[in-house]
């Protein structure tokens, strides 16, 4: 039933909005393609199951995770992927296979580390099903839905109230001329990284929570779905993403449901965004463009 | 003196910003042309759409009786309009010759067809060279592009509109960012070009040098046409005066 | 030959074929073109389907490589509208969708995959070598070709468009015709190698053609060196071997491949042989003075 279906998609597109965030940040400092993005979802969910089956406390499990895949962002910056980009001229194809480098990287690390099966959340919420009116509601989907919605007003909130916020718009914005007038622009980069690093952890965790299960190759769909989702939303635009990302969820969504099978489910993503760039080469939801 | 460009009416409208507002003028054989004008005049912006860059909004370029607003870059400067870029653009990884020799190779970039030509023929070789000793860039012609200072690299902008063998050179401020020796040298070029019988339009920031090399000026303000005359008549213009009032003048 | 042996060269063949092709896409023309697998499988699958149906083999290549550069013509076309970042996700994108066709659309022989006519040459079955050897002759062509493009106008067309797209305008390069002709190219010979291929391989599956192939040969390309002939074929043989060669290894394959990829991007994004790199660099510090001893006076 329709709004049964809705729900469902609005529950996975806040997922892939919120996998997706890490991505748009980062392009939106760096304005390089990011798929180590999806390295960090990997590490998230793996991190975060670590620590759910040591301590049982799931609300620990994602502070730590978020806060340990952020930092480890931070290094990545510092050590890779700022001095390729300091250096004059590069094609710029080279940061985008460094990043995918680290992307395999991760999730070959996952499988030699946790083992290459699948490893199993099992949480526990007490009740299977809650039964809203018409709607049967899964309670990992309302952690879902409330969770994301917190992570994307606290990205609101620094984004727009706080000075590294400021900081971290004026550097989208200009890099140049943003260090001219005194900003921190590394600290800006390093908002990007723990931010949507640590937003992408969360995503793995919650899809982890959501299947029950996650293995090495948890990145792979993801990856590029991730990369659809920023185009589609115009790269650098938090706003662009969650729309990008709940638009998708809901036609993924609508898809199964009416069993339109003749598109395969994962490839939704791309053709969306091959038709929207036909019509709008600059994505859904452009930034000014730069003379 | 043969007209070689006339333009009619021009407007180059971007949204609400009327950055060419209803221009006419004309560039002549032979001449050294300057325009001139306060920042955010329209002067590049005229350069692009003369070049084929922009699209005009509306209005006539006429090069030589024929009708060409509109035409994309790669075939104005096949027609003979020949420009440098504000902003060096180099061809970073390759060696200064090789730049020139890409300029030279104008008419030759005919798709398919060109796969079939060689480029680096002694014809082409002995013009490359003979634009570089003119220019004063030989020393460093095996050298790449992003290894050379700016005052190397307008020169080579120069080079390559020089290989084209054009019928009208355009340049965007060459002097912006020299120092003073460079400044002079490229001037000592220009009048170089002046004397060869090349017909020049310029954009500088640099009053007095553009007073020195220019027979005629133009100078714009907000997109349109101010005030045209010998350097003598446009220093005076009391339009010209008040336009730069408020204006810290660069030397 | 032994068999494995062959197989491996085979394979390594096979990337340096594809590797050379997107050299010309990305280190050439400078577009950013991550969807290369694609065309890998149109060539494969226009050739086979052709010669399942009774067309002769070698007409069959013909028609693989024709209908490859006709379809990399239209992500031409699209370069000319999209920035490179839109780019290279729209060709990602492309390499998916294309993949998810051959993979579902029973034409295709979906997720079974599709049989292949092994074809004869001079009254007998091609065996692995002869395979190799039209490989071997065509990496050989290919290479002809790209030093024949880099000494003509067209490969200056490309250098200057590459460089600079104003600048290049500015002195007569049909930008958008060029580029288009650029992918023509590197797609055209990637769909013949694939035509090649489905044929030694005699099945071929959706799979083989996934975009992790497409990073698989980008790599070979950055790896070995952008831009210049060696580089990919350097490139090819290193990670091509390298599975093999590190065997016992497996396990970490992967890492030592994801590990190598960075590294490489962090310290020598030109490449192990490209323009600079620190190898050229010493093969230019040690060989050079030997090459002006030999020949007299240099002229330096």
């Amino acid at each position: 039933m329709l709004l049964q279906q809705i729900l469902n998609g609005i529950m996975i597109g806040s997922v892939y909005a919120l996998t997706a965030m890490g991505a748009t940040l980062i392009y939106g400092i760096l304005r390089i393609l990011d798929i180590a993005n999806a390295g960090a979802y990997v590490a998230g969910a793996y991190f975060g199951w670590y620590i759910y089956i040591k301590t049982g406390n799931l609300v620990l499990a994602f502070l730590i995770s978020m806060a340990a895949t952020g930092l480890i962002g931070v290094l990545i910056h510092r050590s890779i992927y700022g001095p390729i980009l300091s250096k004059p001229r590069i094609l710029p194809i080279v940061p985008l296979v460094a990043s995918v480098g680290l992307f395999t990287l991760t999730g070959d690390l996952a499988r030699l580390i946790a083992g290459p099966g699948t490893k199993a959340y099992n949480v526990d919420f007490g009740v299977e099903v809650i039964n809203i009116g018409r709607l049967t509601v899964v309670p990992a989907w309302i952690l879902i839905i409330v969770l994301t919605a917190l992570l994307f007003t606290v990205l609101w909130l620094v984004l727009n109230r706080t000075k590294l916020g400021l900081a971290w718009r004026a550097t989208a914005e200009d890099a140049d001329i943003a260090k001219a007038m005194g900003i921190n622009t590394n600290n800006a980069m390093a908002l990007s990284y723990i931010l949507g690093y640590g937003f992408a952890a969360a995503a793995g965790i919650m899809v982890g929570i959501l299947y029950n299960s996650i293995t090495p190759a948890l990145g792979e769909v993801p990856s590029y779905k991730m990369l659809s989702i920023i185009v589609l939303g115009g790269l650098g635009s938090p706003v662009g993403t969650v729309i990008a990302g709940l638009f998708i969820g809901l036609v993924e969504t609508m898809l199964s449901a009416y069993d339109l099978t003749f598109i395969p489910k994962d490839s939704v993503a791309f053709i969306a965004l091959i038709l929207v760039l036909l019509i709008k080469p600059s994505g859904l939801i452009s930034k000014s463009n730069k003379v | 003196m043969r007209e070689i460009v006339r333009i009619e009416g021009l407007k180059m409208y971007f949204g609400g910003l009327k950055a060419i507002d209803d221009l006419n003028m004309s560039v002549y054989e032979h001449e050294t042309l300057g325009i001139i004008g306060p920042n955010g005049a329209g002067k590049t912006t005229l350069f692009n759409t003369i070049c084929g860059v922009y699209k005009p909004t509306d209005g006539k370029i006429i090069l030589n009786g024929q009708e060409v607003q509109g035409t994309p870059p790669y075939e104005m400067a096949r027609k003979g309009i020949a420009r440098t870029f504000q902003i060096s653009k180099p061809l970073h990884d390759l060696t200064i010759l090789d730049n020139v020799v890409a300029a030279a190779g104008i008419h030759e970039y005919t798709g398919i067809s060109s796969f079939f030509k060689k480029s680096h023929t002694k014809e082409v070789l002995e013009k490359a060279q003979a634009i570089m000793e003119l220019v004063g860039l030989s020393e460093i012609a095996n050298k790449k592009a992003r290894e050379v200072s700016l005052g190397y690299l307008r020169r080579l902008e120069i080079a390559r509109v020089l290989a084209t063998e054009p019928q009208l050179i355009m340049l965007d401020e060459p002097c912006a960012g020299l120092s003073n020796f460079a400044i002079n040298e490229i001037t000592e070029l220009i009048l170089k070009l002046k004397e060869q019988g090349k017909t020049i339009v310029l954009i500088e920031h640099n009053l007095p040098i553009t007073m020195k090399v220019c027979d005629r000026i133009i100078v714009l303000s907000y997109g349109k046409k101010i005030a045209e005359g010998t350097p003598e008549e446009v220093q005076n213009d009391k339009k010209v005066i008040e336009a730069y009032l408020g204006e810290e003048d660069e030397d | 030959m032994s068999n494995y042996i062959t197989t491996v060269a085979v394979n390594i063949a096979v990337f340096s074929l594809l590797a050379l092709s997107l050299n010309i896409i990305i280190g050439y023309a400078g577009q950013s073109m991550m969807g290369q697998a694609a065309f890998f499988g149109i060539g494969a699958y226009t050739a086979a389907i052709l010669t399942n149906n009774g067309v002769n083999f070698w007409l069959a290549l013909l028609v693989s490589l024709i209908v490859s550069g006709a379809l990399g013509a239209i992500i031409g076309v699209i370069s000319i509208r999209l920035r490179d970042d839109f780019l290279a996700i729209t060709t990602i994108g492309i390499n998916f969708v294309m993949v998810a066709i051959f993979q579902n659309v029973k034409f295709f022989g979906g997720s079974l995959g599709m049989a292949v006519k092994t074809p004869t040459i001079f009254g007998q079955r091609m065996t692995p070598v002869h395979f190799l050897i039209l490989l071997l002759i065509l990496i050989v062509l290919v290479c002809l070709l790209i030093r024949k493009m880099n000494n003509s106008w067209f490969g200056l067309a490309l250098a200057s468009l590459r460089g600079d797209e104003g600048a290049a305008q500015s002195f007569g390069v049909n930008v958008n015709q060029y580029k288009i002709l650029a992918f023509i190219m590197g797609t055209a010979i990637a769909g013949l190698t694939g035509g090649i291929y489905a044929h030694r391989m005699t099945f071929i599956f959706s799979s083989s053609f996934a975009f992790v192939v497409s990073i698989s040969i980008l790599s070979m390309v950055v790896v070995g060196g952008v831009g210049t002939i060696r580089g990919p074929l350097v490139g090819a043989i290193l990670l091509g071997a390298a599975p093999e060669v590190l065997r016992f290894a497996d396990d970490y394959r992967m890492i030592l491949y994801g590990s190598v990829i960075v590294l490489m991007m962090r310290f020598q994004p030109q490449g192990l042989l490209g323009e600079n790199s620190f190898i050229m660099n010493k093969i230019e510090q040690y060989i050079n003075p030997l090459l002006r001893r030999k020949g007299g006076e240099s002229n330096a």
